[in-house]
């Protein structure tokens, strides 16, 4: 690989893990919120949470687009502080955490849904407040639910093309990933070059999802003793 | 002491309950769908539709009127759901030690009095439920409360694992001396566990009292579902190979001769159990009977359980208190009622040894 091809690979993962994290708390809240509410509102939320799942990448980025331009109210206010978004590398991490928030939620609220709320209940009886609950008993056992959703949400963010390419652009050594790279690649006929890339990109999903199921099979083989 | 006039609808018919409750242990007696879990939920806090006030030893857990509501970490009460409820994410040692907030000294004490010692690398997967509830009642122990909440501790067991864990109950109660609130089907384990008990029906208190003057509530034997027993505390006396009996003597003096165990030691606790439809009466001195266990006594009451009548009995001797279950038909024929003297046999190999 060349060394710009190297520093797409390096670009694309940093964006993808930091998209991840910044995921992580929100994520986790919608996903419990979720899980446990009961009340009216619940489908509509449901679903508004799925679309970009459904919906194709570019019209998300589209909309993305008009909601962060500087046109907008917010948009100015954003780059008034120099939080410029839109063809910057902070389009390609908003674009990316939008795909990938549904994933992670939808992951995890399922594995929360799994945990007896007995025992968050007992948890309770035995001095932890909601918070102390969460962390000591709903979070491990909703753990190989919660670490799925963040590896799909982390693999989803590696191969993001359609948002990203909307808000962000496909500026070389700026906004441009591996996803967009392939394409550009491609589009000026360096097949070879694509094919580099794309290689690339099938080892990193593969060892993180890989890592994923390791993981949660270890976990399982200790539980089991 | 506790005091609980506390309101919670349900999807039947609404949890209606008033009482007060002394120290020791209240044992709540009622058929499967009488809301005795949900009154053990509302102590513990876990049931936030609940009004009406709870003070437990001067602290208002909670009173619905002036807003108070306090939360369950902060009400200390020692929760046993039926189920067990471990965390199964955590070896038997992290169970226990889960709400001891780093108190290893009670820990360990809990441990030890649930004799757990050897369990404590182990995940719950790979416990039995007798284990499995030892283990919750220790966690529960370990954590300090101020009033303890079993709810059928031993419901989902079968009958020998029961009688294993009813030993390590009456530890519990004698040693750590904390108010509990005991929910059972079985009127033995109340008679024997409890100072004072509650008749649930409908999510209403049908009956309050002593566990024996419950006996003549007409909801009682629809609550009874697994029979009456008589249970006794008591302690080996000898050994007798020969005879292939063991002698032990009940709280009282009462001796009682038991199928041999050689395997306990000379004044090792015992506890006795032998149901109410296993007890002989006779009206005449008994001669030539192979029953080991004769006793004279008299006719105290007479409480008629579902169609079957259930006599309480006290021995001349000792003056124990038996309950003896006769069909009508027996009790009309001996002409048996209050003040008349009897004779009470019992075969040895009735009595169930509960170590």
């Amino acid at each position: 690989m060349t060394s710009e091809e190297l520093r797409v690979v390096a670009f694309t993962l940093k964006v993808a893990a930091l998209g991840t994290l910044l995921l992580v708390p929100p994520g986790l809240l919608a996903a419990l919120l979720l899980a446990r509410y009961r009340g009216p509102g619940k489908g509509v939320l449901e679903t508004l949470l799925a679309l970009p799942l459904v919906l194709p990448p570019t019209a998300v980025g589209l909309v993305l687009l008009e909601v962060l331009s500087r046109r907008t109210t917010f948009g100015a206010w954003l780059a008034v502080r120099g939080w410029d978004i839109v063809f910057t590398w902070r389009g390609v991490l908003v674009a990316t955490m939008l795909m990938s928030f549904p994933l992670l939620v939808r992951s995890a609220r399922t594995a929360f849904e799994e945990v007896d709320p007995h025992l968050v209940g007992l948890a309770r009886t035995l001095g932890c407040s909601p918070l102390a609950a969460f962390f000591r008993v709903t979070l491990p056992l909703a753990w190989r639910g919660v670490l799925a959703g963040v590896a799909l949400a982390f693999s989803r963010a590696l191969g993001e093309f359609g948002a990203t390419i909307m808000v962000a652009g496909n500026i070389p050594g700026k906004t441009q990933t591996l996803a967009l790279a392939i394409f550009h690649e491609s589009q000026l006929g360096r097949d070879d070059r694509a094919m580099v890339l794309a290689g690339v990109t099938v080892a990193l999903a593969f060892a993180c999802l890989w890592t994923t199921e390791w993981l949660t099979r270890a976990r399982d083989r200790r539980l089991a003793s | 002491m506790i005091e609980l006039a506390v309101e919670l609808p349900l999807s039947r018919f609404p949890l209606r309950v008033s009482t007060s409750l002394g120290a020791g242990v209240t044992g709540v007696l009622g058929p499967s769908g009488s809301g005795k879990t949900s009154l053990l939920e509302v102590l513990a806090g876990l049931r936030p539709a609940a009004r009406g006030r709870i003070v437990v030893g001067g602290e208002v857990w909670l009173d619905s009127g002036a807003g108070v509501r306090r939360a369950p970490e902060r009400r200390r009460v020692g929760y046993v759901p039926q189920a067990a409820g471990l965390f199964p994410h955590l070896r038997v040692g992290e169970n226990v030690a889960f709400g001891a907030r780093g108190d290893a000294r009670r820990v360990e004490t809990a441990i030890a009095t649930l004799g757990l010692g050897e369990l404590l690398e182990r995940y719950p997967a790979r416990l039995s439920g007798g284990e499995r509830q030892r283990v919750a009642l220790a966690r529960a122990l370990a954590s300090d409360p101020a009033l303890l909440l079993l709810d059928e501790p031993l419901a989902s067991l079968d009958a020998s694992l029961r009688e294993r864990i009813l030993p390590y109950l009456l530890r519990v109660r004698d040693d750590w001396r904390v108010p509990m609130l005991y929910v059972t089907h079985n009127v033995g384990e109340a008679l024997l566990l409890a100072d004072h008990a509650l008749l649930l029906r409908d999510g209403a208190v049908e009956a309050a009292g002593r566990p024996l003057d419950l006996l003549s509530s007409p909801g009682l034997a629809q609550a009874a579902e697994a029979g009456i027993e008589n249970l006794f505390r008591g302690a080996v006396a000898s050994h007798d190979a020969e005879a292939g009996l063991t002698h032990v003597v009940v709280q009282g003096g009462l001796p009682v001769s038991v199928p041999i165990a050689p395997g306990l030691a000379l004044g090792a606790p015992v506890t006795l159990a032998v149901r109410a439809e296993d007890v002989l009466l006779a009206v005449e001195p008994l001669t030539g009977l192979s029953a080991r266990n004769v006793y004279a006594g008299t006719v105290v009451a007479e409480e008629r359980t579902g169609t079957d009548l259930t006599l309480r009995l006290e021995t001349t001797q000792a003056r124990a208190t038996w309950l003896a279950r006769l069909t009508p038909g027996a009790v009309k024929a001996l002409a048996l009622r209050p003040g008349v003297p009897v004779w009470i046999a019992v075969k040895s190999h009735s009595f169930r040894l509960l170590v």
